[in-house]
């Protein structure tokens, strides 16, 4: 589905990452996991096709040989809108590629706004304006116009950046649910390990000079994490949930 | 005279400046929605500038060429060299415009003090607008203008729209965002141009930014934004002109201070719907 083969990104003159190689198959859950500044959003860039690599190749195969279609979530704090579109206005735009130049969008297309919207639970907030509402409310509706571009790959940036914990849960609740519901391939982009950790079956770490990636039991580790961040990490499992913990704890007897 | 007489004379002895600003109020207040939106406000009071240094230069013997061609060719290179600065993040937008503001201005007060002090005057008084002269010849070029920017907008609204809101995702879509963002402005400049040397850097700027601000005050329905922009657009410099005549005040400030009259009327009239909620 989508092929990585050897390949060198940046800007300009400025290599972020090199060598990159990775396979990803339809249905994947994918989690790109590292710090800030790691590049990240950089590999993100190049699976969209909006930065070309300047070395290697990127393959992308959608079903019958057709081309992927990405349904893309910004972070929603890099949308700042001064005219008050409403919610149903913003997942409209996810139909304006199928629409076409010189075309306005039909009764289909309102069904399929409507539609998009209540799949991820805000049916009700079509007529309220998207700058109005919560953090939340934003990304879901966000959501709402990637899925109504009718992705094969649903991609996430920083999903639940700046939520608090129940909007966080609720969520990552509602990506596994587009995930195993509705067969959508997700890749996801975090700096939160414990989102990826528990959501994700394939993920990759990124920093500059280092790229693994591999299921999360095999690749999140300790040893890889420590490396990665540059400070003692320790990876533990609590039932069925996977800890992140950073630093040494320091023991009392 | 009274009212009617002052309407029928303006009609009468000055037709195209009652039409021609009110097409300028009407072409600017539209565009000036998606600059508003856009956060480059300041993009206006720019290519009023650069308009009127491509004015000034074609008092230079070395740039012997019609006023409105040195005005138009001069905005649209510059809105090609800065569009792309715009989109980048290397300079900050506020820091392209500046200079390139700064940059205008000085060279346009250079370029007056080689120019005989007729010329001089004479470019000075299409910096404070000539609203009642008006030609027949720049009356119909702002015309062309308003209806390739009012076609271009309306048959590709879907796209400006999606543009302005959220490029980022936009691109992902598979719109060449920096292509749309290009033609934006090369429209915008286009309009500018004409209309900066029919009535004046100070009607253009205002008209850019105080109807489209007024209408957001005053609706949250993207449609009616549109509407009530241009809706002040064709009506306040039709007020404008009569009360200049009445109260014996140049036209353009005459013109800009009923927008912004109605611009603070529909501020203290947000305030008040505020303080009911």
């Amino acid at each position: 589905m989508i092929l990585f083969d050897r390949v060198t990104l940046g800007y300009g003159r400025k290599v972020i990452l090199r060598d990159v190689s990775f396979s990803m198959q339809s249905g994947e859950y994918f989690g790109l996991v590292g710090p800030n500044g790691a590049g990240k959003t950089t590999i993100l860039r190049a699976i969209l096709g909006t930065l070309k690599p300047q070395a290697g190749t990127v393959t992308m195969r959608g079903p019958e040989g057709r081309p992927l279609r990405f349904g893309y979530v910004p972070q929603r704090d890099s949308i700042d809108s001064v005219i008050p579109y409403a919610a149903r206005d913003v997942v409209m735009m996810g139909r304006y590629r199928d629409i076409g130049l010189l075309r306005l969008p039909g009764n289909a297309d309102q069904l399929a706004v409507m539609h998009s919207l209540r799949q991820v639970g805000v049916e009700d907030l079509a007529g309220s304006v998207f700058r109005d509402l919560s953090g939340g409310q934003k990304q879901r509706v966000l959501i709402a116009r990637a899925l109504a571009s009718n992705p094969d790959v649903l991609v996430l940036d920083e999903p639940t950046n700046g939520m608090d914990l129940a909007s966080r849960v609720a969520m990552l609740d509602l990506i596994d649910t587009l995930h195993s519901r509705d067969h959508l391939t997700v890749i996801m982009v975090s700096h939160l390990l414990d989102d990826v950790a528990n959501h994700a079956r394939l993920i990759a770490l990124v920093e500059s000079g280092f790229f693994q990636v591999g299921p999360v039991g095999e690749v999140l580790t300790g040893e890889n994490l420590s490396a990665l961040y540059r400070t003692p990490v320790q990876v533990n499992q609590v039932g069925a949930r996977t800890v992140v913990t950073v630093g040494v704890r320091n023991e009392r007897h | 005279m009274n009212g009617t007489e002052i309407v029928g004379t303006l009609f009468r002895e000055f037709p195209l400046a009652v039409y021609g600003s009110m097409l300028v109020g009407v072409s600017c207040a539209f565009l000036g929605v998606y600059i508003v939106a856009k956060r480059v406000v300041f993009l206006g009071a720019v290519l009023t500038q650069v308009s009127v240094l491509g004015l000034a230069l074609t008092f230079l013997p070395v740039f012997a060429v019609p006023h409105t061609i040195g005005a138009l060719a001069v905005t649209l290179v510059t809105v090609v060299i800065i569009s792309r600065m715009l989109t980048g993040k290397k300079t900050p937008r506020d820091s392209v415009l500046g200079v390139v503001f700064i940059t205008s201005v000085t060279a346009r007060i250079l370029i007056m003090q080689k120019t005989p002090k007729v010329e001089a005057a004479e470019i000075e008084n299409l910096l404070r607008g000539d609203i009642l002269f008006v030609t027949p010849e720049l009356f119909q070029l702002m015309t062309g203008a308003f209806v390739i920017a009012m076609a271009v907008h309306l048959l590709f609204y879907k796209e400006f729209t999606f543009i302005t809101f959220d490029p980022e995702t936009a691109a992902t879509q598979g719109y060449k965002a920096r292509a749309w963002e290009m033609v934006f402005y090369l429209i915008a400049g286009m309009v500018i141009s004409f209309a900066t040397h029919m009535v004046g850097d100070l009607f253009v700027f205002g008209f850019l930014v105080v109807p489209p601000v007024t209408a957001m005050l005053l609706t949250r329905n993207v449609k009616l934004i549109f509407a009530v922009s241009v809706l002040i657009g064709l009506l306040a410099p039709a007020l404008g002109l009569f009360l200049a005549f009445v109260f014996d005040v140049p036209a353009s400030p005459a013109i800009v201070g009923v927008a912004s009259l109605v611009l603070g009327s529909a501020w203290l009239w947000s305030l008040a719907g505020r303080a009911e909620r």
